[in-house]
């Protein structure tokens, strides 16, 4: 990236003494001049255009601006501006080590909680993940609670990624559960049994909310939830808050739009492995799905239909998709939804549709802020070293709020420790 | 997380058709192999590897030569040819250079805008050890009943029809080694593949490869064993039950060549140490999963006082730090571009990895231990590459297609005869969509010993297995024509 300021000295050094300068700087105005930039908003694409930050917002963007005062100049040229990405499916900040049990909040087990089980207060701001995905271009996320016994794993929120503590940006945002295999594995066998703890559950919510203060005095007939996980559910039914249902066969896919429809609920489909066979549905149904591009192995017998276009054939039939990282790779390496976003487009999705899938679509399925640029708007983007989607391009410059962010991270911090490994004691006084 | 795969692998090797020898070596054993017929070779000892047991089936179709024309050509050796023609014939890479003459029967690929690399080789993978789907009945990949298990063989667990392999093919792998999981010290002997349809595993088995064994390090054998309260449950516990092994390996190969030289009574076979014997004379290669920098000296150690040589450590998160190490002892590292953090032994990840072990002059290559992963390591090279670029180093994509061809060919003991584009070697050649170190590159065409054995543009040289017909729909295969899977 090249700074036009003094602080210019070569690629590597003008990164990091624009970090130094920067990440003390308050109210800052940055100029980025020249860039390709995909705003996803009004706006389009700009080819060569110019973005002006001041105050946290930007101010505006077009194509030329020309000379502004600004503390930060940067030479956009060759560059790519996007919004942050933002993932649809994590556990940031709600785990560190996977199979470190005391570093993990997102689950729990013997307890008599689900609907209403809600982790926010366990989010973590300063877990190890949150700057690595940061320097991968992260700058949102939502961050889900997982589920070993019951249907219904709980609350889900959204979270900035600057690492703050008070970077959870919406709570109580979305409900997690569990349909198709996993889900018949935790309602003791079938997905039929699944399904009906599913339309009990909705149903007795809606018993409740129709005769509360019976229920909660007690002068009612025994219902099958604890009152707050049919509490929990109450923004579900009213259509306030999002159902992400997983299933990947198509045949449970559509038993979950007839379910909704019942109910009149708005559910997000996360999986969809077999969405593209049923994608004229999701599409009537206004239903949009989260996908797991690179997850094309036929690894379950619910997953026969697997296949790399599914995001192209899901998004041309109209439904709107977003894209989250490679499942095998998990909340760790969240920021990798854009590699799979690339291969999708690879694989026939439009490239801004590719864009959109990772940043404005995941906004707008789960009703928070980012995902586009609008002057007005919140500053959170990112400056890329070329394609966004492009596994050989990384992110030069994130901002959150118009500031910008550290890359640093202990991915960075250890490659600089041990560049040039040798014997002796002196790794162990580098910092 | 299921202790199934992440959590179980390793690797270590040895060598044989070997190029480059590098290490010491002993041994002898003359494989006849390398692309001929598998023989219970082994002029001057005990014959432990026992190539001959299950031997290679693999036969190449008869195919015409097929000339490549005009491609952007990664040859694996360090170089980058453009406009460069490259002939495949007798199944062997027969020519490159310019305005080679096209056969008079054959195929041409027009290569234009085309780039070319030599199959990939991922020298870390489970498919048909763990199929897809993955059900109860499926977990075929990790005899977790003792610490070792050096008697099992990946190769006996391979369900040929996994229709994984067909994706990884559509990836440009070209070869694989199936390995046994890592829940055991010693998991038994993993197994080099062509990617190839077969009704049996010897139909792909990859004629002269010699065998790894799977050790591992860590987290996984002390998890197993200590839940079930038996040794080991620690670290320390891991070591003690290598060298115990390695102990009882070299009286048993002390044992049989004394009886190969001076006759008697036969002693007794046992094919647990019988695996470790044949390491111990250098006809098996270890391929050692092992994460930590500390863990990786101490194997080092181990390999020294019982002399025998480790082929490579995998997973290997922590290699940088030892990258000199590595180099010092002649041991490959393969690793991921950037997995981590689902176990301690993976928090100390750094995305220069490959590129800093690289540049200790160590021998670095990716791999998957994934489905899905191996259908993408052109992409986790690429990122690989860009990391060590970031860090500093020079590193162009001549030089990091090594690391997905001639090093893990290098690991697998079979460098003489496939992982780069020489004269002589096995016709296993990518034909890529474009420069393949992108996202968007896709393998189009993909020879293998010469044959087109996956064409993007033509369903009919794309294989699916029994398992894909019938699936979903009964008249047609798991996917509908032009499906991209």
């Amino acid at each position: 990236m090249g700074i036009s300021n003094s602080l210019r000295a070569g690629v590597q050094a003008s990164l990091f003494c624009l970090l130094g300068f920067a990440l003390g700087a308050q109210g800052q105005t940055i100029l980025i001049k020249d860039a390709r930039i995909l705003t996803l908003g009004d706006q389009g694409t700009l080819e060569n255009g110019d973005l002006l930050v001041r105050d946290g917002k930007i101010l505006q963007i077009a194509e030329e601006l020309g000379d502004v005062a600004a503390e930060l100049i940067i030479d956009g040229r060759g560059k790519v501006v996007t919004p942050g990405l933002i993932a649809p499916s994590s556990e940031l900040g709600l785990t560190e080590i996977g199979a470190a049990a005391s570093t993990n909040d997102g689950a729990v087990v013997e307890q008599s909680i689900g609907a209403a089980f809600d982790p926010v207060v366990a989010f973590n701001a300063r877990s190890t993940l949150i700057p690595f995905n940061r320097a991968g271009g992260l700058t949102r996320a939502i961050v889900l609670p997982a589920s070993e016994e019951k249907i219904f794993a709980g609350q889900g929120f959204a979270i900035k990624l600057t690492g703050e503590f008070d970077s959870v940006t919406d709570r109580q945002l979305v409900q997690k559960v569990y349909f198709g295999e996993y889900g018949a594995q935790l309602a003791g066998g079938s997905r039929a049994m699944a399904f009906t703890q599913l339309e009990s559950a909705l149903q007795q919510a809606k018993e409740y909310s129709d005769n509360r203060d019976q229920i909660r005095r007690g002068q009612w007939r025994e219902l099958d939830f604890t009152l707050d996980d049919l509490e929990a559910l109450q923004p579900v039914l009213r259509g306030e808050q999002r159902l992400l249902v997983s299933a990947d066969r198509a045949s449970d896919i559509l038993q979950l739009l007839t379910l909704a429809d019942t109910y009149q609920i708005r559910p997000i489909i996360i999986g969809a492995a077999e969405g593209w066979m049923v994608a004229d549905q999701l599409a009537k149904a206004r239903v949009p799905v989260v996908v797991d591009v690179l997850g094309n192995t036929p690894d379950a017998f619910e997953k026969l239909g697997a296949r790399m276009d599914n995001a192209a054939l899901l998004h041309k039939a109209g439904v709107t998709v977003a894209i989250s990282g490679p499942g095998y790779a998990g909340s760790h390496n969240s920021y990798l939804s854009r590699q799979a976003a690339g291969n999708a487009v690879a694989y026939g999705l439009p490239f801004e549709e590719g864009v959109r899938s990772v940043t404005a679509n995941v906004a707008e399925i789960f009703g928070i802020d980012g995902g586009v640029l609008a002057p007005g708007g919140a500053a959170e983007l990112v400056v890329w070293s070329g394609d966004p989607l492009e596994v050989t391009s990384f992110a030069e410059l994130v901002l959150i709020d118009g500031k910008p962010q550290s890359l640093v991270n202990r991915s960075t911090r250890l490659r600089d420790r041990y560049l040039h490994p040798k014997a002796g004691t002196g790794h162990g006084y580098k910092n | 997380m299921r202790l199934s795969w992440k959590v179980v692998k390793s690797p270590q090797r040895r060598w044989h058709c070997p190029l480059v020898m590098w290490g010491a070596l002993m041994a002898s054993v003359v494989l006849t192999a390398c692309g001929g017929e598998d023989k219970e070779t082994h002029s001057d000892g005990p014959d432990f590897a026992r190539l001959g047991d299950f031997p290679s089936t693999y036969q190449p179709d008869e195919a015409a030569p097929v000339l490549i024309r005009g491609a952007t050509v990664l040859t694996g050796t360090g170089e980058k040819l453009l406009n460069t023609d490259l002939l495949l014939k007798e199944g062997k890479i027969a020519a490159i250079g310019d305005n080679l003459k096209a056969p008079k029967k054959g195929l041409v690929v027009e290569g234009a805008g085309k780039w070319v690399t030599p199959g990939i080789i991922d020298v870390h993978s489970h498919l048909g050890d763990y199929p897809a789907p993955s059900i109860e009945s499926s977990q075929d990949g990790n005899e977790m009943t003792s610490p070792n298990t050096a008697q099992v063989w990946a190769e006996h667990s391979v369900w040929t029809q996994d229709p994984q392999f067909a994706l990884a093919l559509a990836g440009g792998v070209t070869t694989l080694q199936i390995l046994p999981g890592s829940a055991n010290l010693f998991g038994g002997r993993g197994i080099t593949l062509k990617n190839v349809p077969g009704r049996s595993v010897q139909d792909m088995k990859f004629p002269g490869a010699p065998y790894g064994l799977k050790m591992a390090c860590g987290e996984n054998p002390k998890r197993v064993y200590g839940g079930k309260g038996s040794l080991p449950s620690t670290r320390m516990g891991n070591v003690a039950g290598y060298r115990q092994a390695w102990i009882d390996a070299a009286a048993y190969k002390e044992k049989w060549e004394n009886y190969h030289i001076n006759g008697g009574d036969a002693p007794d076979r046992d094919l647990q140490m019988e695996t470790l014997a044949g390491v111990l004379n250098g006809d098996i290669l270890v391929h050692n999963h092992c994460y930590r920098g500390e863990e990786m000296a101490i194997m080092m150690d181990i390999a020294r006082e019982f002399d025998f040589q480790i082929s490579t450590f995998h997973h290997a998160v922590e290699a940088y730090k030892v990258a000199d190490l590595l180099a010092k002892n002649n041991v490959c590292a393969a690793m991921w571009a950037d997995w981590w953090g689902f176990k301690h032994e993976a928090f100390d990840m750094t995305e220069a990895n490959i590129a800093i072990v690289d540049q200790a002059k160590a021998c670095a290559m990716i791999h998957s231990d994934s489905a899905v992963g191996i259908q993408h390591l052109n992409e986790e090279t690429a990122k690989a590459m860009v990391a060590g670029q970031r860090a500093g180093f020079e590193i162009q994509p001549r030089h990091a297609v090594t690391w997905m061809t001639r090093n893990p060919a290098r690991a697998l003991g079979i460098d003489d005869v496939t992982g780069t584009l020489e004269k002589g070697k096995m016709a296993d050649v990518v034909v890529w969509s474009s420069n393949p170190f992108s996202v968007y590159a896709k393998a189009e065409q993909v020879f293998i010993d010469g044959v087109l054995m996956y064409d993007r543009n033509n369903p009919a040289r794309q294989p699916h297995s029994d398992f894909e017909l019938g699936i979903l729909d009964a008249d047609g295969e798991r996917l509908p024509e032009g499906g991209e899977r």
